[in-house]
């Protein structure tokens, strides 16, 4: 391969080997081309007398301890991130809070739900609430087909008349059947069932009496 | 990492190989085809994946196989090697920070080299700021003596050296740094400063241009004066 001065500096830029083995071939009979050569791998050489190496014992243990920190530091800001901290912008630390109510507050409800009485699809069992009004519309009913019953039974009583005697039959069995659920009743107040059956006795013995009155007013 | 053990063998695998100084200008070429680039990748990528999980151990091992480069590399950008030191810590503590934004696409050790000389900059940017050190006075007397390689080399030579580097562009001095003083390839330097192969040659040849001009100024005004 033959070389030119021109094509020096090419070479220093990107040459391949074959080019260098040919430019030095070439500086050889060069004088130019043999300084400049001689001067660019001077300076090579000189660079490498810039790489240092020391030792340094403590430089390892120190980043170490350094990088250690560095990951604590990192974690706890994780909770301080949570909290607030008092460089962060003003209302960090307010959402921050706002945060954590809700998480507290979705954590109970939460314990609440998976806590509570399994709910019952059937309303066979009523709750506590629906007991109380239960028995306290049950006793206005109550007190209310005892007026009705106060005004019917003279008539019951005095009338010699088929009808009348069938209808006072028919009274007492109702009121045997509403003594019966009521004593039932009394021992499972939370039972929907017997409330239910104890209603349909005093409806059927609220038309009974209102029969009886009608048969008075004909 | 449980799998440390294998994924970080103990036998040094150096990717940027420090060079044997013998046929100086087609270094890049037989450095090329000299290095085994595919098993030097796997440990790279391994390391910085052990990194991502946390693991000191793998930041001991980069710092295992790279703190002397990243050591002088420092020193020559710095001056002295107490800064150098308290560089490298930084950049390890910033690789610790920002290594869950390491994707990959250059290599672990181009991305360490990269966060080193912005760290290195950093200090100088923050060294002039505070005045503690004049910039064209490093502190090189605080600096061991490195063991002599050349024996032709002379200390006065490497003095005029260090303040020409100085002399150069930020660029024109990081790549001859990195190519002539630490070793690394072209591309290496490509993926530490993200340019072009193409342009990292011929920033160095312009920085060898740029140098030799300068240390050849004092033996023309020498003759001048004789």
């Amino acid at each position: 391969m033959k070389i030119t001065c021109s094509e020096r500096e090419r070479i220093f830029l990107d040459g391949t080997p074959d080019e260098w083995a040919a430019l030095e071939a070439h500086a050889g009979h060069c004088l130019a081309c043999r300084e400049e050569l001689a001067a660019w791998r001077n300076l090579s050489e000189a660079a490498s007398e810039l790489h240092q190496e020391w030792e340094a014992p403590a430089l390892w243990p120190r980043i170490e301890r350094a990088l250690r920190e560095q990951s604590r530091a990192a974690r706890a800001s994780w909770w301080e991130r949570l909290l607030g901290r008092p460089n962060l912008p003003s209302l960090a630390w307010q959402t921050a809070a706002a945060a954590l109510v809700l998480v507290l507050f979705s954590a109970a409800a939460i314990w609440v739900i998976l806590h509570r009485n399994p709910v019952v699809p059937s309303t066979a069992l009523l709750t506590d609430r629906a007991v109380g009004i239960v028995e306290e519309r049950q006793a206005a009913y109550e007190e209310a087909i005892d007026k009705l019953d106060a005004q019917a039974r003279p008539q019951l009583d005095q009338a010699a008349t088929p009808l009348m005697a069938s209808y006072r039959e028919k009274l007492q069995v109702l009121d045997s059947a509403i003594a019966d659920l009521k004593s039932q009743a009394g021992m499972n107040p939370a039972n929907g069932h017997l409330r239910r059956q104890l209603l349909a006795m005093y409806q059927e013995k609220q038309l009974t009496l209102e029969e009886v009155l009608e048969a008075k007013r004909q | 990492m449980g799998t440390m053990g294998l994924a970080l063998p103990w036998e040094a695998r150096i990717s940027l190989e420090r060079v044997q100084r013998g046929p100086v200008e087609p270094r890049e070429t037989t450095r090329e085809v000299s290095s085994v680039r595919a098993p030097l990748s796997r440990d790279d990528l391994a390391i910085a994946a052990a990194c991502q999980s946390g693991d000191l151990r793998a930041f001991e091992e980069l710092y295992r196989l790279h703190g002397a480069r990243m050591k002088s590399m420092a020193r020559n950008l710095l001056g002295t090697t107490s800064d150098a030191e308290d560089a490298v810590q930084e950049t390890f503590l910033k690789i610790q920070r920002s290594i869950a934004t390491f994707r990959g696409q250059s290599s672990f050790l181009t991305w360490s080299f990269r966060i080193l000389i912005n760290t290195c900059y950093d200090a100088r940017r923050s060294r002039m700021r505070k005045r503690e050190v004049p910039q064209d006075e490093p502190d090189r007397e605080s600096a061991p003596r490195p063991e002599p390689r050349a024996p032709l080399a002379h200390p006065s030579l490497k003095l005029a050296l260090e303040r020409a580097v100085e002399q150069l562009t930020p660029q024109q001095r990081e790549v001859f740094l990195m190519y002539e003083v630490e070793g690394l390839r072209h591309s290496e330097i490509a993926g530490v400063l993200e340019i072009s192969e193409t342009a990292s040659k011929n920033t160095l040849f312009q920085a060898k241009k740029n140098l030799r001009q300068m240390l050849e100024a004092p033996r023309s005004s020498a003759a001048e004066a004789r």
